[in-house]
């Protein structure tokens, strides 16, 4: 058995990004790497290579995400329970619900929203241009997702800021930064929140009294789609469509942002690809995923193993955590040569792992998630935005997302 | 099986498959209908794909439109006669 190189329950092993030398030595490594109990978190096996990931991910039988929480950390029965969406079930409940919304986010429905994706865009490069640069996070990378997914379930835009604040607090809970638990007039046992967090509790308070009014008068957005979807001839409880709603609000959201923070230390660090991108706008598709590879913004989803199985050699027996780390399947050189060359010319028969490994739980927003970035990008070409200098970024504390607080730019 | 299928050119004839959409296992993620739009139609309301017309194609490219289907739901179920 052989263990990870770092830790890989602490977000410090993340503060500077990828840890990309340890994820290579682990991709090297015959079998799974393991990583002993930290914490009261029992231990866990990694899978790194991309060919293992995508095993795992495509056998939901062996690789549930129902049995076990898919974190790393352990939660009880009931506190699972109190929190699952659709990320945390198999097929087929997985099915039906996702199905519920799943048509709102197809390549061709998602065209649909390109218009106001392109004026978001352009209101915050209008301001950034302004101000002659600033955090790009914040000016940028933060609002254009929020706003969009915000547009999407039917949330009123002057409430967009308190839900980047709630998002904001439910990322810093995968890291160390906590709130008081009475935070927003919580008084639910923190261990039956989504991220132990108060600000998950503020959201469904927030997602109920949206649903109410949506009840008595209804729109044309997902939060309507949501409450009057019935399974089985029934509705949402009032908990499944609070988490379902926090699932979209988290999911629309952090992930993207932080593939539009990456984008532009990408505009800074490897300009020739954005050159050639200006001289043949073909590329734009191409270097829109590799924005998305390379930022691999969600680090790992883990799966809990329901019966025995042996993986790239390793005995796997059940109740074992498996986590993928697709921010280390997505610089695999047996998938992606010269994996940390940012290129414009890989195959699209070479799919990154960044909306996972393939199977039912493959990204929802994956389609909604390439025109936000694609806009930008477009955007920034067209402004002939380029940066003099970029700050270091101050990352997201956290060993799930990949994400980026602070970057200074100036234009 | 159609022997020679795999190197392409000559006949084109013979290199046609006809595929299927596994509706259980879709997941609506529209990759099919993005890259072959005459043999795959969502369904406005379910989101669910579906093969349209004699929902032939070249091997190669049923290959290839397999391989973006996220959860595996599409498969080559015989060759053209």
């Amino acid at each position: 058995m052989i263990e990870a190189p770092i830790d890989l329950h602490a977000a410090s092993s993340f503060q500077s990004g990828i840890p990309h030398e340890a994820f290579a030595t682990m991709r090297e490594t015959p079998g799974l790497t393991w990583s002993p109990a930290s914490n009261g978190t029992r231990g866990f096996w990694s899978v790194t290579r991309y060919d293992d990931l995508v095993t795992v991910s495509r056998d939901p039988e062996t690789y549930s995400s129902g049995v076990g929480h898919i974190q790393i950390y352990d939660i009880d029965e009931d506190a699972l329970e109190a929190r699952a969406s659709m990320i945390d079930m198999d097929p087929p409940i997985h099915t039906r619900l996702r199905r519920i919304i799943s048509s709102a986010f197809t390549p061709r429905h998602v065209q649909g929203y390109r218009q106001a994706i392109q004026i978001r865009v352009a209101n915050c490069l209008d301001q950034l241009e302004r101000e002659g640069g600033g955090n790009w996070v914040d000016i940028v990378a933060k609002p254009i997702p929020i706003g969009v997914i915000c547009d999407l379930m039917g949330v009123p835009e002057p409430d967009h800021d308190f839900l980047i604040e709630l998002t904001d607090y439910l990322v810093a809970g995968t890291g160390t930064e906590p709130l008081e638990p009475n935070a927003y007039g919580n008084t639910t046992d923190l261990r039956l929140l989504p991220f132990n967090s108060p600000a998950a509790w503020a959201m469904s308070q927030y997602a109920t009294t949206l649903a109410d009014q949506r009840r008595r008068v209804p729109a044309d957005d997902l939060i309507t789609k949501l409450i009057e979807a019935e399974i089985d001839g029934d509705r949402l409880t009032t908990d499944e469509f609070a988490n379902f709603f926090r699932l979209m609000i988290f999911a629309g959201n952090e992930t993207t942002r932080s593939s539009m923070a990456h984008l532009a230390l990408y505009l800074h660090q490897f300009p020739e690809a954005f050159t050639a991108l200006r001289q043949d706008p073909s590329k734009l598709a191409a270097v829109t995923e590799e924005v998305i590879r390379y930022s691999s913004a969600i680090l790992y989803f883990r799966r809990t193993v329901t019966t025995p199985t042996v993986l790239s050699g390793t005995e796997l027996h059940v109740g074992d955590k498996v986590v993928m780390w697709y921010s280390a399947a997505n610089f695999d050189e047996t998938q992606f040569p010269h994996p940390h060359e940012f290129r414009t010319d890989r195959p699209i028969t070479s799919p990154h792992a960044a909306f996972g490994g393939g199977g039912a739980h493959f990204c929802l927003g994956a389609s909604l998630a390439r025109l936000e970035i694609a806009e930008l990008i477009s955007a920034l070409i067209d402004r002939d935005i380029s940066f003099a200098s970029t700050g270091e970024p101050t990352f997201v504390e956290s060993n799930f997302v990949n994400g980026i607080e602070i970057l200074e730019v100036t234009l | 099986m159609i022997g020679g299928a795999e190197t392409g050119g000559g006949d084109d004839r013979a290199d046609l498959v006809v595929v299927s959409v596994n509706q259980q296992v879709c997941i609506g993620a529209g990759q099919c209908e993005m890259h072959e739009e005459a043999t795959f139609l969502l369904d406005e309301d379910t989101g669910i794909a579906a093969v349209v017309g004699h929902a032939m194609l070249a091997r190669d490219r049923a290959r290839k439109v397999m391989d973006t289907c996220p959860s595996q739901a599409i498969s080559i179920t015989e060759t053209a006669p």
